[in-house]
């Protein structure tokens, strides 16, 4: 029999989503700075919008605060499913004003492709698009990548904050307690920020000649887009808008620091343990499949003729690769040449897109440590099959740590793996029904699932509506790798149904 | 054969000659002018291993990239936004059309003086560029862009007009207000509990 959510249930949950939303608001804050300082004036009266209807939701969500029950795990995974759905509804206000957007859901469609770090976009006239706008959807990624719920467990916690922490599909806790991991989380990330941008920057001004104030823009936006995993890029014609391998090796440095679990960040940070990272099972597996892709890539380059030499190859399979595998989405080359990677370059792209990059990290996809369980789990299998009946299999693995694949452990590294397939699987038959080719179809839809960005041009500003719902509902049940969005589903019910 | 039937034949021949030089010289240096979609859409078509020196217009947009090799980068849009920008009261027409181009800096030295390409606020200025498109060029890891050899501005870059949008300023001001309001009453209720 289900249960009924109470008025108390409910203000637990208003009361967390309120105080998320406040959060959300400061941020806001940014973007109206930086349009006030450009007097982008259409855009800082936008932002305003934005930030007193955070604001307002806030305010009335906290309005009647619980008194008794403290927050239990249905409530978090809840806040977190609702946070998702509603931080890219109210935050396509901005771009739905700009113009450049076709529709409102075109607006939500690309405020929700930002927060989920996917990248996909419906922009029309990006090269015009004003500078704060254009931060704005890189500061979506930044605050998904790192996780709003983190930004707000940084700022207020309490024992609250480990289910919210687990909702988003965070698995480890780096440091005893939850809000000193997401402080930990932030302070990575700033530290990064400060090198990335000023990296790339100086890319920027030095190698490719642009003026100072553009080097600092373009290198912050790149940043955020490259570190998160994201996939926007300031120019329509993304990467390749820098025509430089240098400024490529910078974003590609940022996207393997983005897709890296920041339990790996923490180890590495804390010397001792270096070499034991190298021998966990996560980061063996995301090395294995990495070069996997990257030689199917090559092969299937080199089998289509598509570039005469061996740099050109190598340069462009190598960065596709890494921009896929880490879920970023940034690309060199226009969707219609992307379109034209057939054979095993499409395969080779594709499984790299689905395997994503690392749990804990800001990449989407299946992650690698669900990968090498399951090959784990399927090995093991395979052993017990052939070997003799009393003998013992180690079901063993190192991941920081001497750790035991338990079945419980296989079936939710299973279930989860398989709901991802058949998520893109639904995805591409939509796409199929749509009349696009199975190869483009099935391409778009792990690009939307896993999070990743690339694209061979079906996200398009003409695609069809139901088409763009279902990629944005890949892109929200990617995200948060389902759970959080299940138990969203059975509290409506409960909600419905229940007595 | 006497003197004048000779002379009539060498003149049908040379006029026969020229004729076919007059057509087949014209088609050599007759402009092949291409948009930046046929580009994108056809590129190896286009290549300057068939196809020396094609003809492209469009807007120059977003930076001007003034490398240390003397060559300038920046980005060829070919598209609607070009003639009929959205902050002038221009239709959205899809996403951006652009390509790479390579300009020699002494081909144009007025470029020296132009802050930035289009953007913001800004049309960038409309140029008609000759040159020879490297498709996947092997001397540059495999990148397509237009080389340059020729530049001709027809139309000076453009401020355009950004228009504060006070409605949703003043909602925004409402909004907030209410949720300062909303928000001074629950914690005087907190506090009376």
């Amino acid at each position: 029999m289900l249960i009924r959510p109470s008025g108390e249930d409910l203000r637990i949950i208003g009361f967390y989503l309120g105080r998320i939303f406040y959060v959300v608001a400061a941020f806001t804050g940014l973007p109206l700075l930086w349009a006030l300082g450009g007097r982008e004036w259409a855009p800082a009266s936008s932002f305003v919008l934005t930030i007193g209807a955070f604001a307002l939701i806030a305010a009335a969500a906290t309005a009647r605060p619980p008194r008794e029950k403290a927050l239990d795990w249905s409530h978090g995974m809840v806040v977190v499913a609702l946070t998702w759905l509603v931080v890219p509804a109210v935050g396509s206000l901005p771009l739905a004003l700009s113009g450049h957007l076709a529709n409102p859901l075109d607006a939500y469609f690309d405020a929700m492709s930002g927060l989920t770090t996917t990248g996909l976009s419906l922009v029309q006239d990006l090269d015009h698009l004003a500078p704060s706008l254009n931060f704005w959807r890189h500061l979506l990624h930044f605050l998904g990548g790192q996780g709003i719920i983190i930004a707000a467990l940084s700022l207020f916690a309490g024992g609250a904050g480990l289910t919210l922490y687990y909702g988003e599909a965070r698995e480890e806790r780096i440091l005893p307690s939850v809000t000193s991991t997401a402080r930990f989380i932030w302070g990575v990330s700033l530290v990064h920020l400060i090198f990335g941008v000023a990296a790339l920057g100086a890319i920027a001004h030095y190698v490719l000649g642009f003026s100072p104030i553009r080097s600092l823009f373009h290198g912050l936006m790149i940043f955020f887009a490259g570190f998160d995993t994201g996939g926007f890029a300031p120019q329509s014609t993304s990467v390749g808008y820098y025509h430089s391998a240098v400024f490529e090796a910078g974003a590609a440095v940022l996207m393997v620091a983005g897709a890296m679990s920041f339990g790996l960040h923490f180890a590495l940070w804390r010397g001792p343990r270096r070499a034991d990272t190298l021998r966990n099972l996560e980061t063996r597996t995301i090395i294995s499949t990495f070069s996997f892709c990257l030689i199917v890539v090559f092969i299937g380059l080199a089998t289509l003729g598509l570039y005469d030499g061996v740099l050109g190859l190598t340069r462009k399979g190598l960065f596709h690769v890494l921009s896929a595998h880490t879920g970023t989405g940034f690309s060199t080359v226009p969707s219609s040449e992307l379109a034209a990677w057939g054979g095993l370059s499409f395969v080779g792209i594709a499984l790299a897109m689905a395997l994503g990059g690392m749990a804990s990290s800001t990449a989407g996809g299946v992650k690698s440590l669900r990968v090498g369980l399951t090959l784990k789990f399927l090995k093991d299998q395979i052993k017990e099959v052939l070997l003799p009946e009393n003998a013992v299999v180690s079901q063993a693995y190192h991941q920081s740590g001497r750790k035991r694949l338990t079945p419980k452990v296989s079936q939710a590294v299973m279930l989860v793996s398989l709901l991802y397939v058949a998520m893109f699987l639904i995805g591409g038959a939509v796409g199929m029904a749509y009349g696009y080719p199975l190869q483009d179809a099935l391409f778009e839809s792990v690009s939307a699932g896993a999070n990743v960005g690339l694209s061979v041009g079906i996200t398009d500003p003409g695609m069809p509506a139901l088409l763009e719902v279902t990629y944005l509902l890949e892109m929200w049940l990617g995200r948060l790798e389902f759970v959080a969005v299940f138990s969203l589903v059975g509290f409506l019910l409960s909600w419905m149904r229940g007595r | 054969m006497d003197e004048g039937a000779l002379m009539k034949r060498l003149l049908v021949v040379a006029s026969c000659a020229a004729l076919l030089l007059g057509v087949a010289l014209p088609a050599g240096a007759q402009e092949i002018v291409v948009t930046v979609e046929d580009l994108l859409d056809s590129p190896e078509e286009y290549s300057v291993s068939r196809v020396p020196e094609i003809v492209v217009h469009g807007e120059l947009i977003g930076d001007f990239g003034q490398r240390p090799d003397g060559v300038v980068w920046a980005q060829l849009n070919g598209d609607a936004y070009a003639m009929a920008p959205l902050l002038a009261g221009g239709e959205l027409a899809g996403p951006n059309l652009g390509i790479g181009v390579r300009i020699p800096a002494d081909l144009w030295p007025e470029l020296a003086d132009l802050a930035e390409a289009g953007g913001y606020r800004l049309r960038g200025p409309l140029v008609r560029l000759t040159g020879a498109w490297r498709y996947h060029d092997p001397a540059r890891g495999g990148e397509s862009y237009l080389d340059v050899t020729g530049i001709e501005v027809y139309g000076e870059p453009a401020l355009l007009e950004d228009r504060a949008g006070w409605l949703p300023f003043a909602l925004g001001v409402f909004l907030l207000c209410a949720a300062a309001a909303l928000a001074l009453a629950t914690r005087r209720r907190e506090q009376e509990h």
